[in-house]
């Protein structure tokens, strides 16, 4: 298998194979100027940050300056943000560590049933320890009813858990309102800007906004470091023991190069990115429905997610669809229960009204700001070269063009007992 | 996750391909199925899904009704799970798929409240158990009718029937007098004359009141009424041939035969109530007065009673029904009877408010079961697993890709699988597989079988290649992941059954 070159363009220039990849989402390659800026933090400002010594006070400086750095971009202040392992810890320790701070207050906890695992696991796990918690309805287009989360809110509501950007249908719920409710009821709202962070804006203070996961592998920054914002004043039980690391919330010690990465990548990201991604998207959607028959269009056309698209193919099952693309070095993933360990679709394509078979047959492609409109062509080629052969295959295929569109109903008593 | 060899065969798949004039078809479904008595909800009744064939519309699990794209029927020998719950029962095979809630262990869900809270999905019915949640959708398209025609034409040497309006509104009165019918008329048809007669006890003065009322009013025909004091009853005669032969066209004859037309079913919730207090004037009770307040509906009609649910459901009323054997009392016989229960606390005051009757319950009671806008959720009562050895049937329905029974919302699983064979005789005179071709709907593992079973297939004599296992093919294939392994049994399935096909073909000619 060949690998993609260090040019940044993320793909070989080869005219026979490329190696496209449209899985952003899952992770993103990590952006030149950030290894570069990693660099020097293994081999030469190698200190641990809590070291009194120069080696340590070096490591320290850097850390608080990509701390600056990354509470500039949501409006907070430097002391409002931790660093964490990523996402999945920063959500853990948001709502864990919001449940368990406020015990004797209450046990209600609102959430969307569009959540990440890192969210809904977390939730299932207190629900076994007796926390009561509500799911949110989501539309079609998989946004949430702001009259509903004021329904839901009772006196024992502790905490108000939202994902932000959506990972797999990419709706980006409106905070605003939410936040506003949740401070009129004095109830901390936790949101999961995993995906949406650097995409969309983030403003801590003009959104309420208590609380904050950020991760910075899905936008060009290094896997395995994270951060969370937590306001000042927030009532929060650290879930690991150790030293005072991290405002005594999170003990360890920091993952240097990893933390300067992150402040790299949020530094260098650009509105102006996001604008190019989103014109591909468009593009691409349109160009998939039009050209292939008998498409969708999964989660909302407006305020989604600069580089999640995410169609349904029917009568063609997600994970052939997959490896096929694959097989042509296009990386993409997919809601099909086929590829999933328990036989069972996404959660987030059923609830927004997805019947499981049809969920079957579906595919994400996230884009980055890597992506070439030449890729998405290429792409497109071989897509519908794939849902072709796939449906060439399938018997159900060809009843569908001659016998599914002729009238549906018909009485049948003059067949009985045949 | 895939063996080489599994996928040299997705991405180069051997003889997926029709053949045109093949001389056995085998089409098989996901190998999930029901007994071939089990009833389905099909457009105005519920039939066995062994009855129910291609492009027939059968009720899904959104309260829609839906195309029946493919019908499949095969041989099982396993186990079948039965599921029951308040509205009926239903048996599956263990891998079937059913909308339902697994309710988590621990006090949080022992109330409804907490299980509101859980997400529905589809579960296989193997990993159910007594007491967690099943969906049953409410029938969806309303719609509503302001006048009816009185189609069936008057008879040529009918000269005594008055004659009636063409038209008639249907209202309130109009649906109160269907609902008397439906429990207490019946059609007399004797040579001379062809009339509607309604059987009353001598104290359902006010049923015969209101009948009288409807009649003038919406027919203006009077009705004659006959006492027999012996019996305690009383007949109430409506005297006119072309409305008997347009109720007998509406509802069918004969107690046992009773059903619902399908507009009526479509007409708004609201208009159905003054059907629901015609029906259960006829043949309802309501006791409130009793330890545990109920109320029932008796019929003998299995379509009414299955059609009564649904508009029960509509009302957010759970009823629960039990079919009652024929059995002899006193020296009368009576024929199988089906019973509809409805004893919990807030179906029963939704009731009592459409029947006009006053209760006011102030004590607490535990809900079992609930309602949302599409579904109502109650829970599996009991679950039984016994052996079968016969034929089990499954559908493919269009879009929904699931389908309604009398109790359960049940799911068809995707994967479909055509195998076609070309058959010829050998040098010694046996038969073999000359071609084959398989057409397949599924993911890698299930086209890598498909395109596997025709290379072990082909060449070999129908006495061998019906041996061909699925475990022959998951070794050709050099194992499959453990949850694909359901996969190569299609393909297995699937080449038996066109050698049936042409077996059964050949043996026709």
């Amino acid at each position: 298998m060949k690998l993609s070159n260090d040019s940044g363009e993320g793909l070989e220039n080869s005219k026979n194979f490329q190696k496209i990849y449209l899985d952003n989402s899952a992770t993103t390659m990590v952006d030149k100027e950030v290894a570069k800026a990693m660099q020097p933090y293994f081999t030469k400002i190698y200190g641990n940050a809590s070291s009194l010594h120069q080696f340590g006070q070096e490591a320290k400086r850097a850390l608080e300056q990509s701390r600056e750095i990354i509470a500039k971009s949501i409006n907070a202040d430097p002391k409002e943000i931790i660093f964490t392992s990523g996402g999945t810890e920063s959500d853990n320790l948001a709502i864990k560590g919001i449940a368990y701070a406020n015990k004797e207050k209450g046990n209600h906890i609102i959430t969307t049933k569009i959540e990440h695992h890192a969210v809904e696991h977390t939730c299932k796990s207190l629900e076994k320890e007796g926390f009561k918690i509500t799911y949110l309805d989501v539309d079609k287009e998989g946004f949430i009813n702001p009259d509903q989360l004021k329904k839901e809110i009772t006196d024992k509501t502790i905490l108000v858990t939202i994902i932000h950007g959506n990972n797999e249908i990419g709706a980006i719920q409106d905070i605003e309102p939410i936040g506003t409710i949740c401070k009129e009821h004095n109830i901390p709202l936790h949101i999961d800007a995993v995906q949406s962070f650097t995409k969309t804006e983030i403003d801590v203070k003009k959104q309420n906004i208590t609380l904050s996961s950020f991760s910075a592998h899905k936008l060009h920054g290094p896997k395995g470091i994270g951060a969370l914002y937590i306001k000042k004043g927030t009532k929060l039980n650290k879930l690991i023991e150790g030293g005072a690391h991290e405002f005594n919330l999170r003990p360890g010690t920091e993952n240097i190069p990893g933390i300067v990465g992150f402040a790299k990548a949020v530094e260098i990201a650009k509105q102006e990115d996001c604008k190019k991604i989103a014109e591909l998207r468009d593009y691409f959607i349109e160009k998939v429905l039009k050209e292939i028959p008998e498409t969708k269009l999964n989660g909302p056309t407006k305020d989604r997610l600069c580089n999640n698209i995410n169609i349904t193919f029917k009568f063609i099952e997600g994970e052939a669809l997959l490896i096929k693309l694959d097989d042509k070095g296009i990386a993409v993933s997919t809601g099909s229960a086929c590829s999933s360990k328990d036989l069972r679709p996404s959660h987030v394509l059923t609830a927004i009204g997805l019947h499981p078979a049809v969920a079957h047959g579906s595919i994400r492609f996230t884009l980055s700001k890597y992506t070439t409109k030449e890729e998405l062509d290429y792409t497109l080629t071989h897509l519908k070269k794939a849902v072709k052969e796939l449906r060439e295959l399938s018997p159900l295929w060809g009843q569908s063009e001659e016998e599914l569109t002729k009238a549906a109903y018909e009485d049948d008593h003059e067949h009985e007992g045949e | 996750m895939y063996s080489e060899k599994v996928m040299e065969h997705f991405k180069n798949p051997h003889n997926l391909r029709e053949i045109k004039d093949a001389d056995g078809i085998g089409k098989i479904g996901n190998p999930t199925c029901l007994l071939p008595s089990e009833k389905l909800h099909k457009n105005s009744e519920c039939i066995a899904i062994s009855r129910l064939k291609k492009n027939k519309m059968v009720l899904s699990h959104t309260g829609n009704y839906e195309k029946v794209i493919e019908a499949y029927s095969r041989k099982y020998n396993g186990e079948i799970i039965r599921l029951k719950n308040k509205i009926g029962s239903v048996n599956i095979t263990p891998e079937h798929l059913v909308y339902s809630i697994k309710v988590p262990k621990g006090d949080m869900f022992k109330r409804n409240f907490g299980k509101k809270t859980l997400t529905p999905t589809w579960h296989h019915a193997q990993d159910l158990k007594k007491g967690d949640i099943v969906l049953y959708p409410i029938l969806k398209k309303e719609e509503d009718i302001k006048f009816l025609e009185i189609d069936t034409p008057k008879p040529k040497y009918d000269f005594r029937s008055k004659n009636i309006h063409k038209k008639v509104k249907l209202d309130s009165d109009l649906l109160r007098l269907f609902g008397y019918f439906l429990s207490e008329g019946n059609i007399q048809e004797k040579p001379s004359k062809t009339y509607i007669s309604f059987s009353l006890n001598l104290n359902e003065k006010n049923i015969s009141d209101d009948i009288h009322h409807i009649s003038t009013k919406l027919f203006n025909i009077e009705v004659k009424i006959k006492e027999i004091p012996k019996r305690k009853t009383m007949r109430v005669y409506l005297y006119n041939a072309q409305l008997a032969r347009w109720f007998k066209s509406l509802f069918g004859n004969g107690a046992e035969n009773k059903k619902l037309p399908d507009f009526i079913m479509r007409l708004p919730t609201e208009k159905q109530k003054a059907l629901i207090f015609g029906l259960w004037k006829g043949d309802g009770y309501v006791n409130i007065d009793r330890h545990g307040p109920r109320a029932g509906y008796a019929t003998i009609s299995y379509q009414l009673a299955q059609q009564i649910k649904m508009l029960l459901l509509r009302q957010n009323i759970v009823p629960s029904i039990y079919a009652e054997r024929a059995k002899k009392i006193n020296g009368v016989s009576h024929k199988k009877a089906y019973r509809i229960h409805i004893g919990q606390r807030e179906s029963l005051k939704r009731l009592c408010r459409i029947l006009n009757v006053k209760y006011n319950p102030t004590s607490y009671e535990s809900i079992r079961s609930w309602f949302d806008k599409n579904f109502l959720y109650t829970p599996i009562t009991n679950k039984e697993i016994f052996k079968y050895d016969g034929i089990v049937n499954n559908l493919e329905v269009a879009n929904t890709h699931s389908f309604v029974s009398e109790s359960f919302c049940l799911h068809n699983c995707g994967d479909v699988m055509w195998v076609y064979i070309k058959v010829e005789k050998n040098k010694e005179g046996k038969e073999y597989i000359k071609d084959i071709g398989v057409k397949t709907f599924g993911c890698v593992a299930a086209i890598a079988t498909s395109s596997m079973i025709t290379e072990l297939a082909k060449g070999k004599t129908l006495e061998e290649a019906k041996k061909i296992t699925r475990d022959d093919i998951k070794d050709a294939l050099d194992g499959l992941p453990l949850i694909k392994v359901h996969c190569s049994n299609l393909s297995a399935d699937g080449l038996k059954k066109a050698i049936e096909d042409y077996e059964t073909k050949k043996g026709k000619r």
